[in-house]
């Protein structure tokens, strides 16, 4: 153990961040290493290497439940990352809702991974792990709730197959995070103060409206099946049909389902919809914040 | 890059060691400083232990010459120092004689003519230093010659005691101890 810290203190891996350290962005945990992102939906599963240099490398795609796939994926992972530690990103059986007068703080985030009855108050569920997202300015927050029970069964699927997960967090969730921080947060154009943004990611969807500078409405759903587009049109529409007329309406989506993409896009495009989508845009946001 | 973070609700690490500050970085650079300085220091004093070794047999092959010529200058050194020695002993003799030297001149004086002086020996006894032996051999001398050379050592303070006298073929052996008197 002495010999192993003196290595670490030698070899300056003392003074780098944890890989599974939080309060760090990915890319700088993992300055000159690989590793893996794997992002994990209700019936399907995708995943795609980090090289050493940052970039995005070798992915891939299957259907069925994780607690299959991994096993029949075990080495192929294993061989992408150092080490065996992997980003993994959820998108089924959680739940996010607008909050108003949540506590806010520098160590609010820590807090809430650590003791998250001491931030959420009566809101707390035992069964549930949090993240929360304030809006900059206003006293509503996003707030996200997982199931406890499926995190724990994921993180045991990984340690069965010799992957050890750096941070698990929701692919959707942090989409929406990431493109409501960029409207608001683009010096180059003024920011809208009314807008819709839908997000779908891994057959889940969320779409949030803020009128006026204030999140006003928050519509999710995760796990979504076949009939998907139908669905998220019946969730999506009433949202922009209460947004006054010409209030732009965004959508962002993780880019890996290029025909549910390009059908929604047909309706949105109805409304004047803007796509924010990028290639690859859940595993850049994953892989490197 | 933005300032954006992503969320993590991941089960907390029990392991998870703390991060050492930044100014702790100083430890595994000093070290490392130290090495690269050991190395550089290693190195330089194996060449230098190198260039010492080379010196050294230079050295060595240098005092072999030195030994060698001190060797040679030693030798002619006992050359000179016999030959001081011989002149010492022929100085010595020299001045050893210095008291005969009248008896030889006064000997010499004394022979007139056509007479010679084949031999003069003086042998002074070392026990008695005050008496002389002397043997003279005279080509053509007769008795009276001996008597002026007699007379001569006379001069001197010299007295012959015992002397003898032995023709032979023309030439006259004269021996006699000079006893040398204080007066």
């Amino acid at each position: 153990m002495l010999l192993e810290e003196i290595k670490s203190v030698l070899s300056f891996a003392a003074f780098r961040p944890d890989v599974d350290d939080a309060d760090i962005p990915w890319a700088k945990r993992f300055e000159g290493r690989k590793s893996l992102l794997i992002n994990i939906g209700r019936n399907q599963t995708s995943w795609k290497a980090v090289d050493k240099k940052g970039r995005l490398e070798d992915g891939g795609v299957q259907e069925g439940e994780f607690a299959d796939i991994a096993p029949q994926r075990a080495e192929e992972w294993r061989g992408m990352t150092d080490n065996g530690w992997c980003s993994i990103s959820v998108n089924h059986r959680f739940i996010i809702s607008l909050e108003s007068n949540m506590m806010r703080g520098e160590n609010c985030i820590s807090l809430l991974r650590s003791n998250p009855r001491a931030v959420l108050g009566p809101k707390f569920d035992r069964g549930k792990r949090y993240a929360i997202s304030h809006h900059p300015e206003a006293a509503t927050s996003m707030l996200l709730a997982v199931e406890d029970s499926m995190v724990k069964v994921t993180e045991d699927v990984l340690k069965t197959i010799g992957l050890r997960p750096a941070r698990v967090c929701c692919g959707l969730f942090a989409m929406m995070e990431h493109t409501v921080q960029n409207l608001a947060g683009d010096g180059r154009n003024s920011a809208p103060s009314s807008f819709v943004l839908i997000a779908s990611c891994e057959g889940s969807i969320a779409a949030l409206c803020q009128q006026d500078g204030q999140w006003k409405d928050f519509r999710c759903r995760s796990g979504l099946g076949m009939e998907m587009v139908e669905t998220t049109l019946q969730i999506v529409s009433p949202l922009v049909a209460k947004a006054p007329p010409g209030t732009p309406v965004f959508y962002v989506s993780d880019g890996q389902d290029e025909k549910f993409r390009s059908e929604l896009m047909q309706h949105l495009e109805k409304v004047g919809a803007r796509d924010l989508t990028e290639p690859d845009l859940l595993w850049q946001i994953v892989g490197t914040y | 890059m933005s300032d954006y973070l992503c969320h993590d609700f991941k089960s907390p690490r029990a392991d998870a060691s703390r991060r050492l500050p930044n100014s702790f970085r100083f430890i595994p650079i000093t070290f490392y400083l130290s090495i690269v300085a050991g190395i550089y220091f290693v190195t330089m004093d194996i060449l230098s232990l190198r260039q010492a070794e080379k010196d050294r047999v230079t050295a060595e092959q240098l005092r072999k010459e030195h030994e060698e010529t001190k060797a040679k200058l030693d030798s002619e050194k006992l050359m000179v120092d016999i030959e001081h020695a011989k002149a010492e002993h022929v100085a010595k003799w020299v001045e050893g004689t210095r008291v005969l030297q009248p008896i030889c001149v006064e000997a010499a004086r004394a022979i007139r003519g056509e007479v010679r002086i084949a031999e003069l020996v003086l042998d002074r006894n070392v026990e008695l230093p005050a008496q002389i032996d002397i043997s003279m051999r005279l080509t053509g001398a007769d008795s009276s010659h001996i008597s002026m050379v007699e007379n001569a050592f006379g001069k001197l303070n010299y007295r012959p005691y015992s002397p003898q006298q032995a023709r032979t073929q023309g030439m006259i052996d004269y021996r006699s101890t000079l006893v040398f008197i204080n007066e």
